[in-house]
């Protein structure tokens, strides 16, 4: 026992997780004692006994966990021990719930925890649509639908979509420039650990007096100032995940920045790999406003500051200045890697080098200097300067011009293409250029001032967003999974069922958001659980085409289990592509290569005869060494 | 961030089965790297603070800022800038004595900015305690508080990352290569920002 307790790991987490909580109640409780003040505050926007273990306790565990372990011997200035590696690698499924540096390890961890996360918020989904099936309060109330769309919206946005695209980035990176690891693993793995805790605030939300949060996603002031208790638990959940995400992007700026393989110039990197390069950019400049936005709801619950009181000279539209400050480029954390996914997908599954490749590169990067010119479009009838407006319609329409570079690229690949219709991570992304195409355009339909004082909270808006978050960000997870899942497990999933799951989906999401285009135009308001009943043929509609989509999910997660147990041993490069990640095992070895690859061309050199990415250790003594590569080094 | 201070290792030569050394494809090293890119999220999350605050200060355009009684300390906090920005100098110092090897210098020069930026905290905290406002009164008060009690917060973490460096000078680490003083260097990068950053704050919220 006393082993376990010194030994980092779920004992010494779990105690720790203990003492954080007791230490911060007992730190309330005294300093309210010594101030003479009641020791409990139970006003709903106070609870500081509860907010503040609620800070302490996952550190807490953190700690406990190991996630600090090295730091602290560090920061006591006791010598280093040389690494043995024993916290690097699985060797047993029981390393999947360690502290573990190994980056493939955390890419495996993040998308498990994430699809767990995804499944819940497709659940409260379900009880949405179930409610909003018919007119009138059928299964749950007011108060309770309003916490079930806001708890779905935070967990599918802050721990699924944008962590997820962490995990698939987290494994194949490194594979992908030829790093042996990231440049940070214990940091990568911190990331990682901060998580899941942010996952339980999000859902424990439901255990706090007055319900869980149900400001929306968005947490509007004063809205969010006035909630009840579950609002912190939002504040606080998304300064963990802000944190996990932000120290993640960090490691992938360094990471590609200073661990390309030999050879490996900026314009020879894979298009994945350049995308999450620009979403990382996106994350480290635009997560902290976030940061900053529920840090002053949380003083103002708590400590009862007066950022957004306007009786006491707050300003009450500043918080959305600052919020979609950061949730406008957030829109582009949640595409940008999906983008990346469908470049290589794409090129791989249709055999041919991907059409103007250079400027692919480009519009991203033109994505993210444009997306942090456009926050204010989500404001147009929120009182803002109106002379705010007709600016930001134009950058929004402008950043129209980089995505459809992306889409007119991606035909341009297919042109002509072989194109391997058999495989479901391509007919995934052939399915995503459609779906986001429609999506994008009802996004620049949204950007026209008019039309979107028109059809502002209805359910045009729900649609556009699921358009291009399901139909695009999803698609696009759902081509990477597909796509790596042989080299993350070493086996292949069944297609048949791959194409089952696949034209569900895609039948369910279009059958689900499509109707509601036409309903929100008409005028249903969105965040509602109740609507004027010439609706309810619509609604009933969608709901059965989401209560499809949702059951057909299980198909995919069957698949994915059933073939990560027993499918067929899986080749290393079952897709014949070009990338470094495909000229390993599968799964990969332990420390990725016995000797770091050197490149020696482009990526996406399909079909051109002779044409090489990368050269492995030991073999090629015949092809040209190549030039040291500088380019880009700062 | 704290990683961004520490040695990563990568390959033990003569092992046979650790990883190979990872290329290195720029002349930065990850460590510098990481924590100017820290310092650009970090710059981001003062620019969220600084929003707020020209929001409430321009946008809202009270009659007065400071709103009537209320006063602030200006030549104190001077005396206080001039504190802070003078420990930019002392942990300079220290880096360019372990740059020419002088262990002494090093010490000295991490003590002394340890000593002013703890110095520069004591005279805050005594601040706040006679500025008869408090973060509840007006909009004003809740800034003020918001943005100089996040500038404070980030001299603690400062703090934090140079008693780390000073342990381990007094324990014997830190050599002149460039890749032995490292534990040195970045935290002295990070203390240079919270310096930038105060003399921004101090602008902002006392002069203008």
């Amino acid at each position: 026992m006393l082993a376990a307790i010194k030994r980092p790991g779920w004992t010494r987490g779990a105690l720790g997780a203990l003492a954080g909580a007791a230490f911060g109640f007992g730190l309330v409780i005294s300093l309210r004692a010594i101030s003479g003040l009641p020791l409990y505050q139970t006003e709903q926007t106070g609870y500081p006994h509860v907010v503040v273990p609620l800070i302490l306790a996952p550190l807490g565990f953190l700690a406990g966990f190991g996630c600090f372990d090295y730091w602290l011997r560090w920061a006591a200035g006791a010598p280093t021990i040389p690494d043995d590696h024993s916290q690097h690698g699985a060797r047993s499924w029981k390393d999947y719930f360690r502290f573990n540096t190994d980056h493939k390890v955390i890419g495996i961890q993040y998308i498990c925890t994430t699809f767990f996360f995804f499944f819940v918020g497709g659940l409260m989904a379900m009880l949405i649509r179930a409610e909003l099936a018919q007119p009138g309060t059928q299964i749950v109330d007011a108060a309770t639908y309003n916490s079930l769309f806001s708890t779905h919206a935070v967990l599918m946005i802050f721990v699924f979509v944008i962590p997820v695209f962490a995990g698939i980035a987290n494994y194949v990176l490194p594979l992908m420039i030829g790093a042996p690891d990231m440049a940070f693993p214990r940091l990568n793995a911190l990331s990682f650990w901060m998580l899941p805790l942010a996952g339980i605030l999000f859902v424990g939300s439901f255990l706090a007096p007055g319900g869980a949060f149900d400001a929306g996603w968005t947490g509007y002031a004063p809205l969010s100032t006035g909630a009840p208790l579950g609002q912190s638990f939002f504040n606080l959940g998304v300064q963990f995940a802000g944190a996990s995400s932000i120290a993640t992007a960090l490691n992938f700026l360094v990471t590609i920045i200073t661990m390309r393989a030999p050879g490996m110039t900026f314009w020879r990197m894979p298009l994945l790999v350049w995308a999450n390069l620009s979403t990382s950019l996106l994350v480290v400049a635009a997560t902290p406003f976030i940061a900053g936005a529920q840090f002053m709801v949380l003083f103002d619950r708590l400590l009862h500051t007066n950022l957004f009181q306007f009786a006491s000279g707050g300003d009450v539209i500043s918080y959305q200045h600052i919020f979609w400050f950061y949730s406008h480029p957030a829109v582009y954390i949640m595409m940008l890697p999906g983008f990346g996914i469908i470049s290589e997908v794409i090129s791989t599954h249709a055999r041919k080098p991907i059409f103007g490749y250079r400027l692919m590169a480009l519009a991203l990067i033109g994505i993210v200097v444009l997306s942090y010119s456009v926050w204010a479009h989500h404001m147009f009838v929120a009182g803002m300067f109106s002379w705010l407006r007709v600016p930001m319609m134009l950058t929004t329409l402008l950043i129209a011009v980089p995505t459809g570079i992306k889409i007119f690229s991606w035909l341009g690949t297919l042109y002509f293409g072989k194109i391997h219709t058999y495989s479901t991570s391509m007919l995934f992304a052939l399915a995503f250029i459609v779906t986001f195409t429609i999506g994008g355009i009802s996004g620049v339909m949204l950007g026209m001032v008019p039309i979107d004082i028109h059809v502002s909270d209805t359910y045009f808006i729900v649609a556009h967003i699921h358009f291009v978050l399901f139909g695009g960000s999803v698609f696009t997870i759902f081509a990477g999974i597909y796509h790596w899942f042989p080299k993350m497990t070493g086996r292949m999933y069944d297609e048949k069922l791959g194409r089952v799951h696949f034209w569900g989906t895609l039948i369910g999401t279009w059958g689900t958001f499509i109707p509601m285009h036409w309903i929100g135009m008409d005028g249903m308001p969105r965040r509602v659980e109740d609507y004027a009943s010439q609706f309810g043929n619509w609604n009933l509609m969608i709901s059965c085409f989401a209560f499809m989509l949702g059951a057909i999910q299980l198909v995919f997660l069957y698949n994915m289990i059933v073939s990560w147990r027993f499918g067929p041993k899986a080749p290393a490069n079952p897709w014949r592509a070009n990338s470094i990640e495909w000229q390993v095992s599968s799964p990969p070895p332990i420390f990725n290569f016995d000797e770091i690859p050197r490149v020696v061309g482009g990526p996406y050199e399909y079909g051109v005869p002779g044409a090489r990415h990368a050269i492995m250790a030991g073999e090629g003594a015949d092809v040209p060494a190549a030039e040291p590569s500088v380019v880009g080094s700062a | 961030m704290e990683s961004a201070t520490l040695p990563i290792e990568h390959g033990h030569h003569g092992e046979p089965h650790g990883p190979p050394d990872a290329n290195e494809s720029s002349r930065i090293d990850k460590q510098t790297l990481g924590i100017l890119l820290f310092i650009v999220s970090e710059v981001m999350l003062f620019g969220a603070f600084f929003a707020s605050y020209f929001f409430l200060r321009v946008v809202v355009d009270p009659a007065a800022w400071p709103p009537h009684p209320y006063e602030l300390p200006v030549p104190v906090a001077g005396v206080n800038t001039a504190i802070l920005v003078s420990s930019s100098f002392t942990v300079h110092y220290a880096l360019e004595s372990i740059r020419c090897g002088n262990r002494q210098g090093m010490k000295l020069g991490l003590l002394l900015t340890w000593i002013l930026g703890a110095t520069f905290l004591f005279i805050q905290i005594n601040e706040y305690a006679h500025l008869g406002f408090s973060a509840r009164d007006l909009s004003f008060g809740s800034i003020f508080y918001s943005l100089t009690g996040l500038h404070g917060a980030h001299v603690f973490v400062g703090l934090m990352l140079l008693s780390f460096a000073t342990i381990r000078a007094f324990r014997g680490h830190f050599g002149p290569d460039a890749k032995d003083h490292l534990g040195v260097e970045v935290p002295g990068i990070y203390w240079h920002f919270v310096d930038v950053m105060w003399i921004i704050v101090y602008v902002s919220v006392y002069i203008l």
